[in-house]
Order: structure tokens, then C-alpha cells, then sequence
């Protein structure tokens, strides 16, 4: 009965590799939590099975590929390439720098998005045009790399307040993560990589909808609008008046925000079309 | 087993005014140890003098009570009657000696739990008794043990961690926000003692540049040259606030120096880069306000404290599964202890065995040969039947002697000593193989032979 429901609910069946990426996400948030609860020692193990979670899910990605699903076809397959990315870059992130409750927030975003991507019901054409689908991945990894970007700003708004207020008995103190500067260093470059990427997504979205003869006068396109004034305010403001730390933070998650809102809307959309 | 014993002071049982009376000097360590060892019925000693403790660890002699005689010598050395420091004085003997050279070594009868310093200490301690020629098979086996044991602790548990006190919470708190201190700039304001600790603290974990500043242009200089900084004038505090990452305050000064004003300005000027301040002045530096602008971390002296007893507190949780670790390794080591009692007359008993087959065997091979004549297989194979018999027949006494509680096993030594007529000797001991691995040297062709079995 459930592989029926299932079944009727995707257009491409997931492959194994999704399972073992849904079962490597869980694991590798609990466990990321566990070693946030002061047991340090399962940190390599975390690690790992966010490892895990990134082969198995970039091999789902790819096996879709074989199937003719594109990771740029619609929204819904976006979202699961967009979990993707956050993955790859909180797994290279870690590398150098402890992010154990960056990890507790990125893993179980990812799951649930890439879930969403391949639960959620197909409703929409998938003939896009080739200038629809380089618009599609080119937002998907800019805002991805923003929400790298987020995730970081958020960890920083944490620990600062934690320091800043001397809650010296929160998880975010006793954790000791990465120290302030080296997440607001590393958010600003993210941002600088991700939003040449995000203006020519944006640039190529707005002549992919006039070729189609429709009109720009929509909520989402608004919000990508202010997710891309946000993010080019914070570039000149930390260039020029060397904003940095919390206002920057602030900032990065305004843009995010209206990102996101931007995603949902398009998935509702496509849900309730 | 009860031969091991500790007597010693801590800071547990008398303040510093007894200990320092106590204490013993790097370079009488050795002279003491040798007299211990030829003076009293101490069989071995090693001798750990720090400021927190003096203990001698020793081995006694049979039958003598080596804890009163160390008392009272460890006393009489220092020139003091014996009953004046009785009170303060403290010993163990056997398993609990044991079990107190594990919790020292651990650094769980320190002042600071968990840390670092006394298991160096304890390593010099066991060093100089080994070049003085006083640690022998046993002490050497226990503190050995310890040094595994600590390493456990600190590995295991979290008893190390978090700094646990004020200067190195200082240098903590500003790595949580810089992350690598290298290449960081530091500035002292004020030259009281406690900026001088913290800066050194700063300097050891990677700030290469620190700059003083105090009213006194004379002390400022003083302490530049002592912690090897640059001195600069007081007038130029705003300027030198713009150029450093961390503040060092520790001024005498009745009213605040570093002010919200003064501070708004100095964030504009440095583009809101993050400074933190410590500010470890009483009455304090810092007006409490100047932590509210954005990109200003203030940590005042109650602040430090605060994360020094955060730390402590976590360390004290740390230590109950560390007593465990500890009780799990000193039953260990009580076992192997206990197994070295009996082991003379195990020795005695198998070679006295090993002797009765040997004699036998050769008895029979030589009447053999002289009726006809034996191959060379044959002959061997005879006496490995005999050798195999005659530890198929040991093994279970000499298990059932190992295993044995303490009193049980020196009951069954004695009768197995009257009933075969053996004379263990007491250098037995020497020679017995590590700890884990404490099988008398036939027992080794015992299993062997055991395999060998059909």
C-alpha cells in the first residue's frame, strides 16, 4: 500500500543511494548532537557519516542524471541539488574549522530538503529550456552558497551573544566552535563567491520570464530582488564602511530570509498547481 | 601486598606554614632516599617534594612496620619532633597506597583537579629515586602504572579541560573570538601583577606584539623590559586602544579609564573591528557600558572567576568516572601485587618437581641404555612425557595458589612448603615478568606443553 502511495508520489523512483543518504543524515545529526552534549569523541564518526550522507546523495543526483532527471529541471529537483551543496560545503567547512552546531543545523535542513525534493508530488512541465535550467542551477548554487553563508552568520549571532552576554553555561560557549573572526571572514567570502553567481541567475530569470511572455510583477521575483540588494548592500557596506560581526550577520540573514521565501512560494506554488 | 605504603603531607591535611617545613629540596632528594633505604627496613623509596605535597612512597621490608619509622624520619630530617607534625601526616599502606599514587598521579588529589603539573612532577620524583638506585621492582611496576593510568584520565574524562585559572580564561575567552592568537596585538594598560601573568599567557600562545602603557612612563618601562614589550605614553592610550586586539587593564585608578565615549570613538576609527578587554582592575577599568557597542567584548575579574569555577565544577563531574578508572586499575594492580607473594614458592615448588622428574628420567634412560640400545627420539620422547606429566600435575596448585585471596594464599604456601619441604627464596621477585603477564617462567612450557596435549 505505501510503495503504491509512494510510488504514485515521484515521477523517478529514488535509488538506493537516496535511502542510504536519508539514514546517513539522520545519523549524522544525531550524533553531531551528541558530540554538541560534550562527547568530542564521536566527532570523527559525525564527520564521517555527514561524508557519507554527501557521496550517497551526490550518487542519487547523478543516478537521476542517468534517468534524465536534470538537478536543474524544476524547483523540486533544485532543492535536492541545493541540500547537496550545503552538504559539500558544511563537509569542507569542518575540515578546518569545529562547526558541531553549524553541522546540528545544516544536516537535518538538508535531510528535510532533499525529502522534500523527492517526496514532494511533481507538478509541473519539465520540457525547460536550456536558458531556464542554467538559470535554475546557477540560483540554486548561489543561494545555496548563501545559505552556507546564513548558517555561518547564524552560528556567529550565537556564540556572540553567548560571549557577549557571559552565558558561559550554554551549549554555544562549553562547545568551543570556531572562533568569531573565522566565521565572519568565512561567510563574507562565501558571499563574495556566491553573488556574481546569484546576479547572472537573477539576470538570465528575468529573460527567461520576458521570453515567455510573462510578467515580472510577482511576489517571488520581488523577494529574489531583495535577497540580491541585501547581499550587494552588505558587500559595499563591509568594503566601504568595514561593517563586519553582528550588523553583517544581520544582514546576511535578511537576504537569506527573502531567499527562502522565494523557495517556498515557487514549491507551494508548483504543489498546489 | 602490604609492603607498599605511602606517608606523606598535603595540602589537604596542613596549610603551607607545615608543608614548607616539610619540603625537600631537588638536591637532597637523593641523599634522602639513601638514607631511607639504608637506614630503615625500606626495601625501596622514591620521594616527591612539590609545593602541595612531600610523600615517600616506599616498599617496606617483611615484617617491619615501615610507616611509623618513615614518620618519624621524614620528621627528624627536617629537625622536628616527630609528635608535632603526627596530626598532619597521613599514610597508606597496600592496595590504599596504591590507590592514592593512582589518584596523585591522576592529578585527583590535587588543588587544581586535573591538572597538568603533577604528573611531570611525579616523573621527576621517579627519575631521581632511579638514579639514586632506591626504586626497585615494585615501586617502579606502581608508578609506571600511575604514569599509564593518568594518561588514561586525561584521555578519557574530561578533567583537563577548560582553563581552571584567571589568565588562562583570559587567553581562552580572546581565542574564542580571534580564533589563532598569532600575530595579534596586545595592550597592557596598567602594570599590575595579574596583566603581567595574562600577557605572558597571551605571548606563549602566539601574540607577538604587546605594548604597555601606564601613567608612570618608569614603570611602564619597568614592565616592557620584564615581559619584553614597548613601552608607550599614556597620552597615547586612544591611538594605541585603535591598534590592539586585546586590553590588558590593570590600573589603580578610582574612576573608569576606558569610558563608553572614549570607546565609541576608538570602534569608529578601527572600522568595528573586534577588541576585547580584560579588564582585571578592582575598583574596574572599564565602564560596565562599553560592553554593549558592537564588536566589544568586556570580561571583568568576576567574569574570569565565574568561567574558572564553570570549569572546575566540570572538572569535579569529570573526576567520579576518573575514580573509577582509578579503582579498576588499582584492582589490577592488587592482583598482580597479590600473585607476587606466592610466587617464590611456585618457583620452589616446580623446581623442586623439575628436579625429582629430571633425576628420575635420567635414571631410567640409563638403565634403558644399558639393556639396549635407545634412539635418540625415543630417549626425548621419554622425558618430555615426564616433563609433561609433572606440569599437567602443577597446574591446578600453582593456579589455585595465584588465585587465592592474600591470606588464603600465604596459608596455602605454607602448607604446600611443609608438605614438600620447600624453602622458597625471596629473589624470586626480581625477576618476574610485567605486569598482565605474570606467569612463572615455567608456566610458559606449562601452557605449551598443555597445547601439545592430546
Amino acid at each position: 500500500m505505501n510503495v503504491v502511495a509512494t510510488d504514485r508520489l515521484l515521477s523517478v523512483a529514488p535509488s538506493p543511494a537516496f535511502w542510504v543518504a536519508i539514514v546517513a543524515y539522520t545519523i549524522a545529526s544525531a550524533l553531531l548532537l551528541v558530540v554538541l552534549g560534550g562527547h568530542a569523541r564521536f566527532r570523527p564518526w559525525a564527520i564521517a557519516f555527514v561524508a557519507i550522507a554527501f557521496v550517497a546523495h551526490g550518487t542519487d543526483i547523478g543516478w537521476r542524471g542517468t534517468q534524465h532527471v536534470h538537478p536543474a529541471q524544476s524547483v523540486r529537483e533544485a532543492i535536492g541539488f541545493l541540500a547537496f551543496i550545503l552538504t559539500g560545503g558544511y563537509l569542507l567547512a569542518s575540515t578546518r574549522y569545529r562547526l558541531t552546531l553549524g553541522g546540528v543545523v545544516v544536516m537535518p535542513v538538508s535531510l528535510v530538503l532533499l525529502v522534500a525534493a523527492r517526496l514532494s508530488p511533481e507538478g509541473e512541465a519539465t520540457d525547460l529550456s536550456a536558458l531556464g535550467r542554467i538559470h535554475i542551477s546557477l540560483a540554486t548554487v548561489g543561494v545555496g552558497v548563501f545559505a552556507l553563508a546564513s548558517a555561518l552568520s547564524a552560528i556567529y549571532m550565537v556564540e556572540e551573544r553567548a560571549l557577549k552576554k557571559k552565558k558561559f553555561d550554554t551549549l554555544a560557549f562549553k562547545d568551543k566552535g570556531a572562533p568569531l573572526a573565522a566565521l565572519d571572514k568565512l561567510s563574507h567570502r562565501l558571499i563574495w563567491f556566491g553573488f556574481p553567481i546569484f546576479t547572472v541567475a537573477l539576470v538570465l530569470g528575468a529573460v527567461w520570464v520576458s521570453k515567455l511572455g510573462e510578467s515580472l510583477d510577482r511576489l517571488e521575483y520581488a523577494l529574489a530582488g531583495v535577497t540580491w540588494i541585501a547581499y550587494a548592500i552588505l558587500l559595499v557596506a563591509r568594503q566601504v564602511y568595514g561593517w563586519r560581526g553582528k550588523r553583517a550577520a544581520r544582514l546576511t540573514l535578511v537576504g537569506f530570509a527573502a531567499a527562502l521565501a522565494v523557495l517556498a512560494i515557487y514549491l507551494v506554488r508548483r504543489m498546489v498547481a | 601486598m602490604s609492603d607498599l605504603f605511602v606517608v606523606g603531607i598535603s595540602w589537604r591535611t596542613a596549610p603551607v606554614a607545615v608543608r614548607e617545613k616539610l619540603a625537600f629540596r631537588e638536591e637532597e632528594v637523593a641523599t634522602t632516599l639513601i638514607a631511607v633505604t639504608s637506614q630503615l627496613p625500606i626495601a625501596e623509596a622514591v620521594l616527591i617534594s612539590t609545593c602541595n605535597r612531600v610523600e615517600l612512597y616506599g616498599v617496606a621490608k617483611p615484617g617491619y612496620d615501615a610507616t611509623h619509622l618513615a614518620r618519624k624520619f621524614l620528621a627528624e630530617q627536617r629537625g622536628l619532633p616527630p609528635a608535632e607534625v603526627a596530626d598532619v601526616l597521613y599514610d597508606h599502606v597496600g592496595g590504599e597506597a596504591v590507590r592514592h599514587v593512582f589518584r596523585v598521579a591522576s592529578a585527583l588529589d590535587s588543588l587544581v583537579l586535573g591538572e597538568a603539573q603533577i604528573l611531570g612532577q611525579l616523573k621527576d620524583a621517579y627519575g631521581l629515586a632511579d638514579k639514586a638506585g632506591t626504586s626497585g621492582q615494585v615501586l617502579r611496576r606502581c608508578l609506571e602504572r600511575a604514569f599509564g593510568v593518568a594518561k588514561r584520565v586525561r584521555t578519557e574524562t574530561l578533567i583537563a579541560r577548560g582553563a581552571a585559572n584567571v589568565s588562562t580564561v583570559a587567553v581562552d575567552l580572546a581565542a574564542r573570538v580571534f580564533g589563532n592568537l598569532k600575530g595579534r596585538s596586545v595592550l597592557v594598560v596598567g602594570a599590575g601583577k595579574m596583566s603581567t601573568l595574562a600577557a605572558r599567557h597571551l605571548r606563549a600562545q602566539g601574540a607577538d606584539h604587546i605594548v604597555v602603557t601606564n601613567r608612570s612612563p618608569a614603570k611602564a618601562e619597568r614592565l616592557a623590559e620584564e615581559i619584553d614589550a614597548i613601552a608607550k605614553p599614556w597620552e597615547e592610550l586612544e591611538a594605541l586602544l585603535v591598534e590592539a586586539d586585546v586590553v590588558i587593564s590593570s590600573t589603580g585608578a578610582r574612576e573608569p579609564i576606558l569610558t563608553r565615549e572614549l570607546f565609541k570613538r576608538v570602534m569608529k576609527r578601527r572600522r568595528w573591528k573586534d577588541i576585547v578587554i580584560i579588564d582585571i582592575a578592582v575598583p574596574r577599568d572599564a565602564e560596565p557600558s562599553v560592553n554593549d557597542l558592537d564588536g566589544v567584548f568586556v570580561y571583568n575579574i568576576d567574569d574570569l572567576e565565574r568561567v574558572v569555577a564553570a570549569n572546575l565544577a566540570e572538572r569535579a563531574k569529570a573526576a567520579e568516572h576518573a575514580h573509577k578508572i582509578v579503582e579498576h586499575e588499582a584492582g589490577q594492580f592488587e592482583h598482580w601485587m597479590r600473585s607476587q607473594g606466592v610466587v617464590p614458592t611456585i618457583r620452589a615448588l616446580r623446581e623442586k618437581f623439575a628436579q625429582i622428574a629430571d633425576a628420575e628420567t635420567q635414571k631410567t634412560l640409563d638403565a634403558l641404555a644399558r639393556r639396549e640400545h635407545t634412539p635418540a627420539q625415543q630417549r626425548e620422547a621419554i622425558a618430555q612425557l615426564v616433563r609433561l606429566v609433572v606440569n599437567k600435575l602443577l597446574h591446578q596448585p600453582t593456579a589455585a595458589l595465584r588465585e587465592a585471596a592474600p591470606d588464603e594464599a600465604a596459608l596455602r604456601a605454607e602448607v604446600l612448603c611443609e608438605l614438600f619441604g620447600l624453602e622458597p627464596s625471596a629473589d624470586a621477585r626480581d625477576s618476574q615478568p610485567t605486569l598482565g603477564q605474570n606467569v612463572a617462567p615455567s608456566e610458559t612450557s606449562d601452557s605449551t606443553e598443555r597445547k601439545a596435549a592430546p
